[in-house]
């Protein structure tokens, strides 16, 4: 029987996560099986809430514990088994099936060195596993920055990284999961076997207990979105639980389709002499160039973190140096069946660099093994240099933290996002470095505050950002998800009325709302309703809170 | 200043994996890359162009498919390659190998420079480069980490040799061996590949590099590989506890058992 601890210091890092949100919890537990997972929900009798917990490598808070119990998946990291599927026309897909511990690096290592473990798997699985390995290498698209994630982490936040631009986020490789509600009743959902009829859910569980579901009535924007639960006529029930943030049941395995790896991947580095011909690089690419895997941007104030870097860091002093009067960057990932196809992609890219006013020559090809590590490195090396940076201000005043934005716009509103962030961050008067993801619109603009007075003024100003954003038709979180961080920004996002019908569905499936409590919407919605009503309906009071979004 | 840059193909991954029964490296099926200290090398030579003007000839010797890695050396800089392609040459040791490199060299007028990677990660020999040095006649200065000067007839190179660092003054021409850390490889640019698929790339075989067969690959190698394997290693691992008294007993024990 798996051990329900009391929390002690011993458990220290599990009451915090990346986004240096600090939490608290009483007691915490390991599971090792569904059945461990189930155990200790009935030991915890039903009312203690419980915090789901991967590598806690989130960005919004998502797994850190406002009181209660913490459930860490990281001892269930085992891989369960393959399937085989052929689509229509005979193509063969691979779907391999984990549990939520694992950690995506060691996926990845796995399947790049032909070592997945194999240990208590069927006949079919091991026969699956002999096929795969007769045709292309394999791998999981879904590429976050921080590749210590766990894959019920990306499940929970919906994550994406730079190549969402080709595969989109991790959901539509999410092809099964196994999951345990907060009354212990287990559903196994495969994506095209359950759907919604418009918006009401029917869910049968394992033991043939029936769960009605209404979900909400919102139209999700049209854009990189990992803003609240995935709600839309006729959906499959699966995507109701991907990107859940922990709020509704707890995943206790996850089926992924394997790609294949293509042939040939470059990244081209390209230079530009200011941010608007870098956006008309943006805007003349997404039509021309058909094999973008990523496409992401640098702006000036991180070109000129990273030459600082370079001269002045020995940890960064083999970082490639920017060309002289660079002030953007869009780095262009191409995968291609063959060299000639990304020949040909990158020299119609060199055409359209010379199109907007820049160079062929201030830019980087990066073929090979060791200069996609250089390329790499180059782009890791920002938003590191920024934690450096925010660290180091941080011992002369350590109320301030890094403010980092995730949102999104459609693409026809890339120029007048990007105009809105430097109108308002040069009316502020504050300094900032933006990077991201271009291709999606969804940049992750940094304000770098260097003092309270700035932190408080950066805070505002992503409040602001939120309304514009949402009124874009854009998404207040693209990729991070809301966790405890952004549910102001959700508020501005949907408004009170959907966030109740938000609760209401997770009331529906988590009835005493133990599940993943401050995550998505304020606790006071959980578990009664009226009071909550009169606290929502207040935007003013929720948007004015001291969480900023710490992306 | 003219420059050759020597260059290997070897395999994309270090992690070289043996077949068990036949001992031969399991080829995976990827494809080759430039061995990163001759990249290392190619840089070197091109910033000594930067400073000093002069042409930069990247040589390699493998199969046909090499020419693209000699593209890519031109892509980043190099003015032109130059191939060693013949089944003639197929399993050369290093003394066939710097032999065939030589002739190749020396078919254009003695550079003031050749340039070599310290060694190469698959064979790990670390012999072209010095023996390339014999068969031209020039001095050599291997495991080169920095140039500190260079000019029309002197080049002065920090060295590593027995855990210190040496300067050293050689006439030109010469041989050098660098260190990875010697120079970090430039990228390409758009720009670069163009010139790189453009740019010429002269193949030759044996014949028309003027060599002697009976010097040439498997024939003119006086050593063989009889067998290449990796060692067995095991490994176990025992959690020692207790006092640290009884701690410390059982370490010596085991200390003891290994025999060292």
């Amino acid at each position: 029987m798996v051990e329900i601890r009391p929390y002690s210091d011993e458990y220290e890092e599990y009451i915090r996560d990346e986004s240096r949100t600090q939490g608290r919890a009483d007691s915490i537990s390991f599971p090792e099986s569904e059945a461990d997972v189930r155990d200790v929900l009935a030991r915890l009798g039903g009312h203690v809430g419980v915090t789901v917990q991967g590598a806690r490598t989130g960005l919004a808070a998502g797994a850190v514990p406002e009181g209660g119990h913490v459930m860490s998946m990281t001892h269930m990291n085992h891989y369960l088994g393959l399937r085989r599927e052929e689509d229509a026309d005979g193509t063969p897909r691979y779907l391999i099936r984990v549990e939520p511990g694992l950690v995506l690096s060691e996926l990845r290592k796995a399947l790049a060195n032909d070592s997945v473990p194999t240990d208590g798997w069927d006949e079919e699985s091991l026969a699956a596993l002999t096929q795969m390995r007769q045709g292309p290498e394999r791998f999981f698209p879904t590429d976050p920055t921080e590749a210590s994630a766990m894959i019920g982490g990306i499940v929970a936040c919906n994550a994406s990284g730079a190549r969402s631009y080709r595969y989109g986020p991790a959901r539509p490789h999410v092809t099964a999961l196994r999951v345990v509600l907060a009354e212990g009743d287990v559903l196994a959902l495969r994506r095209g076997e359950t759907f919604a009829h418009g918006r009401e859910l029917d869910l049968t569980c394992e033991g043939g207990r029936h769960v009605h579901v209404d979900l909400p009535g919102y139209v999700m924007p049209h854009t990189k979105n990992a803003s609240g639960y995935h709600a839309a006529d006729n959906m499959d029930a699966i995507d109701l639980f991907i990107g859940s943030d922990g709020t509704l049941g707890i995943v206790t395995q996850v089926e992924l389709e394997l790609l294949a790896v293509p042939a040939v991947t470059w990244g081209v580095s390209c230079f530009l002499p200011s941010e608007d011909a870098a956006l008309d690089l943006v805007d003349a690419a997404r039509p021309a160039l058909a094999h973008v895997s990523a496409m992401e941007y640098f702006d000036e104030g991180a070109l000129e973190i990273l030459r600082r870097q370079r001269e002045t860091s020995a940890a960064f002093s083999a970082l490639p140096e920017v060309p002289d009067g660079a002030r953007a960057c869009v780095f262009v990932e191409l995968e291609t069946d063959d060299a000639q196809q990304a020949l040909a992609e990158t020299y119609e890219l060199g055409r359209l660099l010379t199109s907007v006013g820049a160079s062929e020559d201030d830019t980087w090809v990066a073929r090979t093994q060791v200069d996609r590590d250089a390329q790499t490195f180059f782009r890791h090396a920002v938003p590191e240099s920024v934690n450096m940076l925010i660290d180091e201000r941080r011992r002369t005043d350590p109320t301030i933290t890094k403010l980092g934005s995730d949102m999104s716009v459609p693409d026809e509103r890339l120029h007048d996002v990007v105009a809105m962030y430097r109108r308002t961050l040069a009316a502020a008067g504050l300094e900032s470095a933006a990077w991201g993801h271009i291709g999606n619109n969804h940049l992750h603009v940094n304000v770098l505050p260097r003092d309270a007075a700035d932190f408080s003024a950066g805070k505002a100003l992503f409040r602001d950002w939120a309304r514009e954003v949402t009124a874009m038709g854009g998404a207040v979180s693209a990729e991070h998800g809301v966790g405890k961080l952004k549910r102001d920004f959700l508020l501005a996002m949907y408004g009170p009325d959907h966030i109740r019908e938000m609760a209401a569905c997770k009331r529906q499936l988590d009835p005493a709302g133990i599940l993943g409590r401050g995550n998505l919407f304020d606790e006071a919605l959980l578990p009664g309703t009226e009071a909550a009503t009169e606290k929502t309906t207040d935007t003013e009071r929720t948007t004015d809170t001291d969480e900023g979004a710490r992306a | 200043m003219r420059i050759v840059v020597c260059m290997k193909a070897v395999p994309s991954t270090t992690e070289v994996r043996m077949d068990p029964v036949t001992h031969t490296i399991v080829r995976d099926g990827r494809q080759a890359v430039v061995n990163p200290f001759d990249a290392s090398g190619l840089e070197v030579a091109l910033e000594i162009r930067e400073r000093l003007g002069g042409h930069v000839s990247a040589l390699s010797m493998g199969i046909p498919d090499t020419v693209r890695l000699l593209r890519d050396a031109i892509s980043r800089g190099a003015d032109d390659g130059l191939l060693l392609s013949d089944r003639a040459f197929a399993g050369a040791d290093t003394l066939a190998t710097s032999y065939a490199l030589s002739r190749a060299i020396a078919r254009g007028g003695m550079p003031d420079l050749v340039v070599c990677g310290k060694m190469a990660v698959d064979g790990d020999t670390a012999q072209i480069g010095p023996e390339l040095a014999g068969a031209l006649g020039m001095s050599c200065v291997t495991d080169v980490r920095e140039i500190e000067h260079v000019d029309e007839g002197h080049i002065t190179a920090r060295r590593r040799r027995d855990g210190a660092l040496e300067l050293v003054e050689a006439a030109l021409p010469c041989v050098i061996t660098v260190a990875k850390d010697a120079a970090t490889p430039r990228m390409p640019s758009i720009a670069g590949v163009r010139r790189g698929e453009a740019g010429t790339v002269e193949v030759l075989d044996a014949e028309a590099a003027g060599c002697d067969p009976a010097r040439c690959g498997l024939d003119g190698s006086p050593t063989q590989v009889v067998r290449s394997f990796v060692p067995e290693r095991s490994a176990t691992a025992e959690r020692v506890e207790g006092t640290s008294a009884e701690q410390a007993e059982r370490i010596e024990q085991i200390v003891e058992g290994m025999a060292l």
